[in-house]
């Protein structure tokens, strides 16, 4: 049996190649480092629930499965974040397929009354609101670019469009983000 | 907020904070274990695992396409049928004439006894 030791220093092309010849545990080291980014991720496409959840674990799977197609002389993350990206995509596609007229995640949030909610909670609620509110797409752009540190060559490989594509949505969905934001604060007894 | 340009090439530090402070769930580490153990669970697929998937369609392509190799094939490997196919019509063409020029000799022969 091969004895496995992880460090933190391992490079994720380590941990890749490791898993590329079979080591379970080094794929799940890039599980570690990657889970909850990629959580985040599929919950700015899928919103808050289990289908976020779902979609990464099945993301994840399909890349341990596909791991002996990971070309190894390229970045790892992009490569993982594709994957996870499209499972989560796909859902958002065949949720809308299901229902025609989806229902805003933010209709039951803005009926909170502001007597019972903080200030910074309806400030977060309403950035909630904005970014449900971005095409998918730049939700996963300005999640990457922004929250996760990705580059933007990084995010065209995730999301398959150009580098200036990724500057669009990554603008567009700042602006919204910010506009959001600029009305509650012209909004003060909202 | 800050704001920094929106073209920015950095990230913008505080959206990246009400970003992850918006989109992070529950009971991370529960949710790293449950994938970890999925992953355990599913197994891996070997490129054994994939061609042993397809081998069944692959097998019946393999036979559509040889059976329509060999019906492609089939009349050039006959060369009977092909030369009296192909023989048929200048035959005709040829032979006609001929019976025309001995109707009128016949005929001739006929009229001038």
């Amino acid at each position: 049996m091969e004895l496995s030791l992880r460090t933190p220093d391992q490079t994720d092309t380590e941990l890749a190649i490791a898993a590329v010849r079979g080591d379970g545990d080094a794929f799940g080291e890039l599980v570690e480092r990657y889970g909850l980014a990629a959580r985040r991720v599929a919950r700015a496409v899928l919103g808050a629930g289990d289908d976020a959840d779902d979609a990464v674990q099945d993301g994840f799977i399909a890349a341990w499965r596909a791991i002996e197609q990971f070309d190894v002389a390229r970045p790892f993350r992009p490569w993982l974040m594709r994957i996870v990206a499209n499972a989560a995509l796909d859902l958002v596609r065949r949720r809308k397929v299901r229902r025609a007229v989806a229902i805003p995640e933010t209709v039951e949030s803005k009926q909170i009354s502001p007597d019972r909610a903080t200030e910074d909670a309806i400030f977060r609620e309403r950035f909630s609101a904005a970014l449900n509110g971005l095409p998918e797409r730049q939700r996963v752009a300005v999640v990457l670019f922004d929250a996760e540190g990705y580059g933007h060559a990084e995010i065209a490989e995730v999301l398959g469009v150009p580098e200036g594509t990724v500057r669009s949505y990554v603008f567009h969905a700042r602006r919204a983000l910010r506009q959001a934001l600029g009305v509650y604060r012209e909004e003060p007894d909202a | 907020m800050r704001e920094p340009s929106l073209f920015g090439h950095e990230p913008d530090r505080a959206m990246g904070d009400m970003l992850r402070q918006a989109l992070d769930g529950p009971d991370s580490e529960a949710f790293v274990a449950r994938v970890r153990l999925a992953i355990g669970q599913a197994g891996r697929e070997t490129s054994w695992d994939v061609l042993g998937r397809w081998a069944p369609a692959g097998l019946v392509a393999a036979g559509v396409a040889a059976a329509f190799v060999w019906m492609l094939l089939q009349p050039a490997a006959d060369p009977r049928d092909s030369g009296s196919m192909l023989a048929s019509a200048p035959v005709q063409m040829e032979v006609t004439p001929q019976q025309t020029e001995s109707d009128v000799l016949t005929a001739t022969l006929l009229e001038g006894r």
